[in-house]
């Protein structure tokens, strides 16, 4: 499968809060740990070898599940059949809750469903659909019925 | 780099609905079109020969691309427009001006980038609407449904800004606009600055010059504005295609079914 490889390797090199050396393990079982510059971008997440300008992949952050592993660790295991997991390990108790949060509401479907909450929610309390003033009120994406399970008097109207 | 292939077929073929899907004609490096059934969801455009196909020929990450109507490459023509140095365009044509309409306005509001502005500015606007609500309706909450989380939670959708996640005033219509007012938009909105937007925290201050990889405007703008300029260009497109209707003759239409 082609991807747009040295567009994503640009994105890879935006600025991103989300940005530190970390611990890193594969999934495979003979996989260590190795000290990785891992970079939060949009639903991808990067990783470096340390010295390195081009990232060695990334990952894209959907249909995951974020789990704390210990008091500074969490890992991220991909939904798929093969169920793989990555983890990561941080300095701090902190660093690690930042990280599982930023991760967590990086991905687009999470920020979907919050969208339509949000739409959902305005609605209600205003009347008003806050899409339609962008044009944007009946794209699929955006719809009611794509994230959030609602009870039939909420959708009503919408 | 290697991209984790198997985390974006499952991700495709998972049950979450797709954004959009049909055919296309994708423009070959040899300027021959090839037809190709294209798959739209989040910010990844998939595609492959058939629909039927498990094969995935390939997918196309959909961020810091301008969307732009290309009639110079033909009828119903438009392009992806990566900028940035030794970055692609690809180029397609759909086959008649409502499937290219459609397509234009898909494209226009799926990156990341773009929701997240969105997702923002609905978080001012429920707010806004909450503070707006007699303090004494208390029984609302109870009828709010399972997703709602401590409030900490849902006024933060900004990607790792760690400022904001800890003081809930950083999406404030107040410093959106001041924010806005330091702005002069020179290029197109769509390119990279406004991606950057999200990842910068509101309170904190903006980095410096040499840090953003293109020249030009400040980071963050009123979304309204990226708004217009989208809707303009949607609006440019469905006028020229009604334009368009009025004065052709019936042209040969191709058939998809």
């Amino acid at each position: 499968m082609r991807f747009n490889e040295k567009e994503l390797v640009f994105l890879s090199r935006q600025p991103s809060e989300m940005a530190a050396e970390l611990g890193m393990k594969g999934h495979k079982k003979g996989d260590v740990i190795k000290r990785r510059l891992v970079k939060l971008v949009v639903n991808f997440l990067f990783y470096f070898r340390t010295d390195e300008e081009e990232p060695m992949g990334a990952l894209l952050l959907e249909q995951c599940r974020v789990d704390r592993e210990d008091r500074q660790s969490f890992s991220i295991t991909f939904l798929d059949e093969a169920e793989r997991k990555y983890l990561f390990e941080c300095d701090s108790e902190e660093q690690c809750r930042e990280w599982m949060d930023s991760i967590i509401k990086a991905s687009y479907e999470f920020m979907r469903k919050n969208l339509i909450f949000y739409r959902t929610e305005i609605h209600r309390l205003t009347g008003k659909d806050p899409l339609e003033q962008y044009g944007i009120s009946d794209e699929t994406r955006f719809q009611v019925s794509n994230g959030l399970q609602m009870t039939s008097g909420e959708t009503s109207s919408l | 780099m290697k991209l984790h292939k198997k985390i974006l077929t499952h991700y495709l073929s998972c049950t979450s609905p797709v954004d959009k899907e049909g055919y296309l004609y994708k423009k070959k490096r040899t300027a021959t079109y090839q037809r190709r059934w294209f798959v739209l969801k989040a910010n990844l455009l998939f595609y492959q020969e058939r629909p039927a196909d498990r094969h995935l020929l390939g997918v196309i990450v959909l961020e810091g691309c301008a969307v732009r109507r290309s009639e110079c490459d033909g009828q119903f023509a438009f392009s992806l427009v990566f900028e940035g140095e030794g970055l692609k365009t690809y180029r397609f044509a759909a086959a008649d001006g409502q499937t290219q309409e459609s397509w234009l306005k898909a494209l226009l509001t799926a990156s990341h980038c773009y929701l997240s502005l969105l997702v923002r500015d609905l978080t001012r606007q429920y707010e806004e609407a909450q503070q707006l609500e007699c303090s004494g309706e208390s029984h609302h909450s109870s009828s709010v449904p399972a997703l709602r989380q401590p409030s900490s939670t849902f006024l933060c959708p900004a990607q790792g800004s760690s400022t904001a996640v800890r003081d809930s005033r950083s999406f404030s219509s107040s410093n959106i606009l001041q924010a806005q007012n330091r702005a002069a938009a020179k290029k197109s909105p769509k390119l990279w600055l406004r991606r950057n937007a999200h990842v910068t925290p509101i309170n904190g201050p903006a980095p410096q010059y040499g840090e953003w990889p293109l020249v030009g405007s400040d980071p963050l703008e009123e979304f309204s504005k990226l708004h217009d300029y989208y809707g303009q260009e949607v609006k440019k497109v469905r006028a020229e295609w009604l334009r368009g209707r009025e004065r052709a003759e019936v042209a040969e239409l191709i058939d998809l079914s």
